[in-house]
C-alpha cells in the first residue's frame, strides 16, 4: 500500500513536470469498461486518436502504473479504419514495451505500432484489451463458511494516458447488483450492476483520480498454481494430452472451520464461494478420458460429448474453500489427423496452448510437446511471448530419446488459449524404425537359440580325461549288455526249474525234453553273444578292475548252467525209468546243493557289478 | 524262488505227497487238454473281436447328438467364463476403502476415505500429527502423508491405550492427552448416517478395554448399561460425555430434522444437542463417514473469576493424590 501511494505521488509530480512531447496526438474519445465479474479483470478501451500535430505518427503509447503492469497478463490492440458504418477491416497492432528514458520507473509504457502512419488531421479508432490478474484483493482476508467474499479493486477514474483526453468515461461492471462501497466522485452513477464514472472532459495528460470499489463476489476463484501439460505425438494415429493440475482456491481464505451439514443443507448460503466443480471444454472426438490423482481414480466426473466439443465436468474430491488446495491429473487422447498437418517437407502440430478449463488462471504453465524419435529441425511459433527450451524424453522403444519442446509461461489467462504450431521434419522411413527394431530383436533371439542348440561346446576332444570318460562309458555299456544276457540265462534256468515242476505234476516227459532242448539252444546263443562283449572288456584298459569279477561271473554262470542241465537230465531220466520220488531227490540232492551255492554267488556278483 | 526239490517235507509225509502228486498228475492230465482248449478258445474269441475293431470304429453317439453335445459344452465353457468374471468383479473385488451400493439410479460410490485422506494431504501442514484409532494408521500414512500416533503395527500397547483413553475420556481430559502428544487433528470414522457398520463407535469397546488395561481410571462398567454399550437415551453419562461420542455425533441430530437416528445402532442417540469446547470441526466427508477435528489452541488468558478459585483448589488438590479421577499425565 505504501509503495502504491508513493507511485501516485510520483505520478502526480510527473504529470506536472513531464514535457508534452507526445501531445501531438489527442484522444478525442475514450471509453473504458472494466469487467470485474470474474477473478480475471478485463479492461476494454475504445479510443479515437486524432493527430493534431504536423508530423505523421507511427505509434500510439499506452501507459499503466507499475503495480498494474506487473499483473498484466495480456495486452492486445486492434485498430479499425473509418467510423460508424464505414468501418474497415480490423488489424492487430503489435505492442512492445517501450520505456522512454525520462519516464519514472513506476510507469510502464507500451507502444502499439500503427499499420500505416497517421497523417495530419487524421483520426483512428483503436480497441485495446488489457487483462489483469491478482488485482482483486479479498477484504476481509479471512471469512467463515457463511460469509460471502468481498473484494477490493483500486484504479483511476481517469485513464493515465500520455495524451490529452477530450472526453472519457469509465464503466465498472460488478458480478452482482450489490456493492459494499465505492468512491463517489462527480458524475458517478450506480445502476443495476454497473458503476458509471464520467463523462470527464478536457483532462490533461497523466491525470489520475483514484477510485476504490468494495464489492461482493461469489464466483469461483480457481487458480492453478502449476499446470504441466504434456502433448505426446505418436505417428500411429494418436495425440495423447496429459495435464497435471495443482489448484488452489484464490479467494478469501477460510478461517478453518467447515461444517458439512451447513454446506449440504444450505449450499448457497453456507459455502456460496466454494468451488464445487470445474468444467473443461475438450476438443471433439477426444477419447479415453481419465481423471485421477495421486491416490487413485476419482469417480465424480461426467462427460457430455457432441460434434463440436467434449464437455467434461469434474468435481474435486472435496469442495474447495478459500485457501484449500487439490491436485489431480486429466488425460485424454485425440485423433492425429485433426492436429498434425504437412506443409512442404515439414510437418506441424496445430493445437491449443492453454488449459481447456473454463475460467482458470494458471500461474505457471509448462507445456511439453514430445515429438517422435527422429524428428529434426524443430521450431515453435506461439502468438505471444513465451520461454522455450528443449529436452529429451525417454519412452517405449527409444534409443536416443524423443526430442521435447518445453514452453513456459507465467500468468496464463483463458485469452491465451490460442492455437500454436510446432514445426518439425520427419521422414516417412523413420516410421519403420520401431517395428524393424522389434523384428530384429526377436529374430536375433531365435537365431541365437538355433546356434546354441546346434553348437558343440566341448572344450577339447583329445584330452586324456575325455578319452577315459568315453572308454568308461563304453565299458559300462558292455557290462550292461552282459548283465542283460546273464539275466536272460537266469530266466531260462527258471524256466527249466518250472518245467521240472510241471513234470512232477503232469509227468509229461516229452514236453520237458522239448523245453530242455530249446533252453539248450538259447543258452548256446547267449554264450556266443557274450563272447565278443567279454573281448571288448578285456581289450579296454578302463575295465581292468572290473574284468576279473566279470569273468568270474561268466564262469560261475556257465557252471550253473551245466549243473542245472545235469539235474534236468537226471530228473528226466529217472522219470523215464519210473523211479520213485525219493530216488530222484537223493540223486539230485548233491547237484542241487551246488546249484544253490552257485546261484547265491552269481547273485552276489551281479549285485556288486550293478553297484558300480 | 521255489525249487521243486527244496520244499519237500520229511519222509513221513512223502507217500501222501506221492498220492497227491499222482492225483495232481491225473487231474492236470485232464486239465491240461482242457486248459489247452481254453487257451485256444480264448485265442479264437480274441481274433474275431480284434477283426471287428480293425474293420469299424465304434460310434457311441449319432452325429447330430454329438454336435449338440459339443455345442452345449462350448456354451457351458462360455458361461463359466462369464460367471467367473462376474464373481471376481462383484464378490472378490471389494476393496474396503471404496464402498459401492446399487441404488435405483445406478451405482453409488462411497469414496469418503480417500476424500478425507486427500484433504488431509493437501490442506494441513506437513508436520501436523493425526490421531485416530490404529486401524487407519497405515492408510493415513500412505495416502494422507501425515504422521499418525498409532498404526496397524500395534507394537506399543501403552501408546494404543493412551489413544483409547483419550477417546474414552471427556473433552478436556482428551484435549490434555492429545496436546501432550502434539496432536493437531483427530480423525474418527462414523457410519451412522449411511449405515456403515465398521465405524469407531462399534470399535469403542476395544478403546475402553485397552485403555482400561493400562490406565486404571478408565473402568469398563462406567460405559455399560446392563452389560451393553449403548448410545441411546439409556447410555451412561460417561459414555455420553466421552470424546468418541461427541466427535461422532456432533450436530448429527440436525441431519434428519431433530431425531438423530443412527442407522448402524438402529436407535436415536442419547445426547442430541451439545457443543464442542476443545475441538472444532474442520472437515467431514460427503457421507459423513470420516470426520476430522482440530484441537483448539489454549486460551491465552483465564478470566479473573477462575483465578481466585484456582488458587483455592491448588491447596485442596495436593491431599487428593489418592483419588482416581486425576489425569495420569499430570
Amino acid at each position: 500500500m505504501s509503495s502504491f501511494r508513493f507511485d501516485l505521488l510520483v505520478l502526480l509530480v510527473f504529470s506536472i513536470h513531464f514535457s508534452p512531447a507526445l501531445s501531438d496526438l489527442v484522444i478525442s474519445k475514450l471509453d473504458r469498461r472494466i469487467d470485474l465479474t470474474s477473478q480475471i479483470v478485463r479492461v476494454t478501451l475504445t479510443l479515437k486518436v486524432e493527430n493534431r500535430g504536423t508530423d505523421p505518427v507511427s505509434e500510439v503509447s499506452l501507459t499503466f502504473p507499475e503495480h498494474q503492469a506487473n499483473n498484466l497478463a495480456l495486452l492486445a490492440a486492434v485498430s479499425t479504419e473509418g467510423k460508424g458504418k464505414t468501418r474497415g477491416a480490423a488489424t492487430n497492432l503489435p505492442i512492445k514495451i517501450k520505456q522512454p528514458d525520462d519516464s519514472p520507473p513506476s510507469l510502464i509504457w507500451y507502444a502499439a505500432s500503427l499499420p500505416k502512419e497517421l497523417g495530419k488531421g487524421e483520426s483512428l479508432n483503436i480497441d485495446v484489451l488489457a487483462v489483469f490478474t491478482h488485482v482483486l484483493r479479498p477484504f476481509p482476508e479471512k471469512i467463515t463458511q457463511a460469509e460471502s467474499q468481498l473484494f477490493l479493486f483500486q484504479d483511476s477514474a481517469h485513464f493515465t494516458s500520455p495524451y490529452n483526453v477530450k472526453v472519457q468515461s469509465l464503466t465498472v461492471k460488478l458480478p452482482s447488483e450489490s456493492v459494499e462501497s465505492y468512491t463517489k466522485l462527480e458524475n458517478t452513477k450506480f445502476s443495476g450492476s454497473e458503476i458509471k464514472y464520467g463523462p470527464y472532459e478536457k483532462l490533461a495528460a497523466f491525470s489520475y483520480s483514484p477510485v476504490i470499489v468494495h464489492f461482493p463476489s461469489n464466483k469461483p476463484f480457481v487458480v492453478a498454481k502449476e499446470l504441466v501439460r504434456e502433448i505426446e505425438i505418436s505417428h500411429w494415429g494418436n495425440v495423447q494430452v496429459t495435464e497435471h493440475y495443482n489448484i488452489i482456491h484464490g479467494g478469501a481464505r477460510s478461517t478453518g472451520e467447515f461444517s458439512r451439514l451447513d454446506f449440504q443443507a444450505r449450499p448457497h448460503v453456507r459455502g456460496a464461494s466454494a468451488v464445487r466443480n470445474l468444467i473443461a471444454m475438450l476438443p471433439p472426438r477426444a477419447h479415453s478420458i481419465y481423471y485421477r490423482d495421486a491416490i487413485g481414480n476419482i469417480s465424480t466426473s461426467n462427460i457430455y460429448a457432441d460434434s463440436s466439443k467434449t464437455l467434461v465436468e469434474i468435481e474435486p474430491r472435496y469442495p474447495m474453500f478459500g485457501g484449500w488446495k487439490t491436485c489431480f491429473t486429466i488425460g485424454y487422447g485425440l485423433p492425429l489427423q485433426d492436429y498434425l498437418f504437412q506443409l512442404g517437407g515439414t510437418r506441424f502440430l496445430n493445437i491449443t496452448f492453454g488449459s481447456p478449463m473454463n475460467d482458470v488462471l494458471v500461474e505457471n504453465l509448462t507445456l511439453k510437446v514430445v515429438l517422435p524419435e527422429g524428428s529434426r529441425d524443430i521450431s515453435v511459433s506461439v502468438p505471444f511471448p513465451v520461454k522455450q527450451s528443449q529436452e529429451t524424453t525417454f519412452s517405449h522403444l527409444d534409443i536416443a530419446g524423443r526430442p521435447t519442446v518445453v514452453v513456459e509461461k507465467v500468468n496464463v489467462v483463458p485469452e491465451h488459449n490460442q492455437y500454436f504450431q510446432v514445426h518439425y521434419k520427419f521422414s516417412n522411413l523413420s516410421l519403420l524404425t520401431e517395428p524393424l527394431m522389434l523384428i530384429c530383436g526377436f529374430f536375433s533371439l531365435f537365431v541365437a537359440c538355433i546356434i546354441y542348440m546346434h553348437a558343440d561346446f566341448t572344450i577339447s576332444k583329445s584330452s586324456a580325461s575325455y578319452i577315459a570318460k568315453l572308454q568308461w562309458d563304453e565299458v559300462q555299456g558292455t557290462i550292461q549288455q552282459l548283465q542283460d544276457i546273464i539275466n536272460r540265462c537266469l530266466l531260462i534256468h527258471d524256466k527249466l526249474e518250472a518245467s521240472l515242476r510241471e513234470l512232477s505234476r503232469t509227468g509229461d516227459i516229452q514236453a520237458c525234453k522239448a523245453v530242455r532242448k530249446s533252453a539248450d539252444t538259447l543258452l548256446k546263443d547267449f554264450s556266443k553273444e557274450s563272447k565278443p562283449l567279454l573281448a571288448i572288456l578285456q581289450s579296454s584298459p578302463q575295465a581292468a578292475h572290473i574284468l576279473p569279477k566279470v569273468e568270474e561271473l561268466v564262469v560261475k554262470e556257465r557252471d550253473l548252467q551245466e549243473k542245472i542241465m545235469l539235474k534236468h537230465t537226471m530228473v528226466v531220466d529217472s522219470y523215464e525209468k519210473k523211479s520213485g520220488g525219493r530216488d530222484i531227490e537223493n540223486r539230485v540232492a548233491s547237484v542241487q546243493q551246488k546249484i544253490s551255492v552257485l546261484k547265491q554267488e552269481v547273485d552276489d556278483l551281479l549285485e556288486f557289478i550293478e553297484d558300480i | 524262488m521255489f525249487y521243486a526239490g527244496d520244499a519237500v517235507p520229511g519222509n513221513g509225509v512223502s507217500p501222501q505227497n506221492d498220492v497227491l502228486k499222482t492225483d495232481k498228475k491225473e487231474d492236470t492230465l485232464k486239465e491240461r487238454p482242457s486248459r489247452k482248449n481254453k487257451k485256444k478258445e480264448k485265442e479264437t474269441i480274441e481274433k474275431p473281436s480284434v477283426k471287428s475293431k480293425s474293420e469299424k470304429k465304434p460310434l457311441v453317439l449319432p452325429v447330430e447328438a454329438s454336435f449338440f453335445a459339443l455345442f452345449l459344452t462350448v456354451l457351458l465353457g462360455g458361461f463359466y467364463v462369464v460367471h467367473s468374471v462376474w464373481a471376481a468383479a462383484e464378490a472378490y473385488s471389494a476393496p474396503s476403502i471404496v464402498l459401492t451400493s446399487h441404488s435405483h439410479d445406478g451405482l453409488h460410490v462411497f469414496d469418503d476415505f480417500r476424500e478425507a485422506y486427500a484433504w488431509l494431504s493437501h490442506n494441513t501442514e506437513v508436520d501436523d500429527k493425526v490421531a485416530s484409532w490404529w486401524d487407519y494408521g497405515y492408510q493415513t500414512t500412505a495416502m494422507a502423508n501425515r504422521t499418525v500416533i498409532v498404526d496397524n503395527n500395534t507394537w506399543n500397547n501403552t501408546h494404543i491405550a493412551t489413544v483409547g483413553t483419550a477417546m474414552s475420556s471427556p473433552e478436556k481430559a482428551a484435549w490434555e492427552i492429545f496436546n501432550s502428544l502434539d496432536v493437531k487433528y483427530v480423525l474418527v470414522v462414523f457410519g451412522g448416517l449411511v449405515g456403515y457398520p465398521s465405524d469407531d463407535i462399534n470399535k469403542f469397546l476395544w478403546m475402553v478395554r485397552i485403555g482400561g488395561g493400562v490406565f486404571p481410571h478408565i473402568k469398563e462398567p462406567d460405559y455399560l448399561r446392563d452389560g451393553q454399550y449403548r448410545i441411546d437415551s439409556q447410555a451412561t453419562p460417561t459414555m455420553l460425555n466421552s470424546l468418541m461420542y461427541k466427535l461422532s455425533y456432533f450436530r448429527f441430530v440436525e441431519t434428519d430434522g431433530g431425531k438423530g437416528y443412527d442407522r448402524v445402532r438402529r436407535t436415536e442417540i442419547g445426547k442430541k444437542h451439545f457443543k464442542l469446547t476443545h475441538f472444532e470441526e474442520v472437515f467431514t466427508t460427503h457421507h459423513w463417514m470420516v470426520r476430522i477435528y482440530k484441537l483448539k489452541p489454549q486460551k491465552n488468558r483465564i478470566r479473573g473469576k477462575t483465578k481466585k478459585s484456582k488458587s483455592k483448589t491448588s491447596f485442596t488438590t495436593t491431599p487428593r493424590s489418592g483419588t482416581t479421577k486425576k489425569n495420569p499425565w499430570h
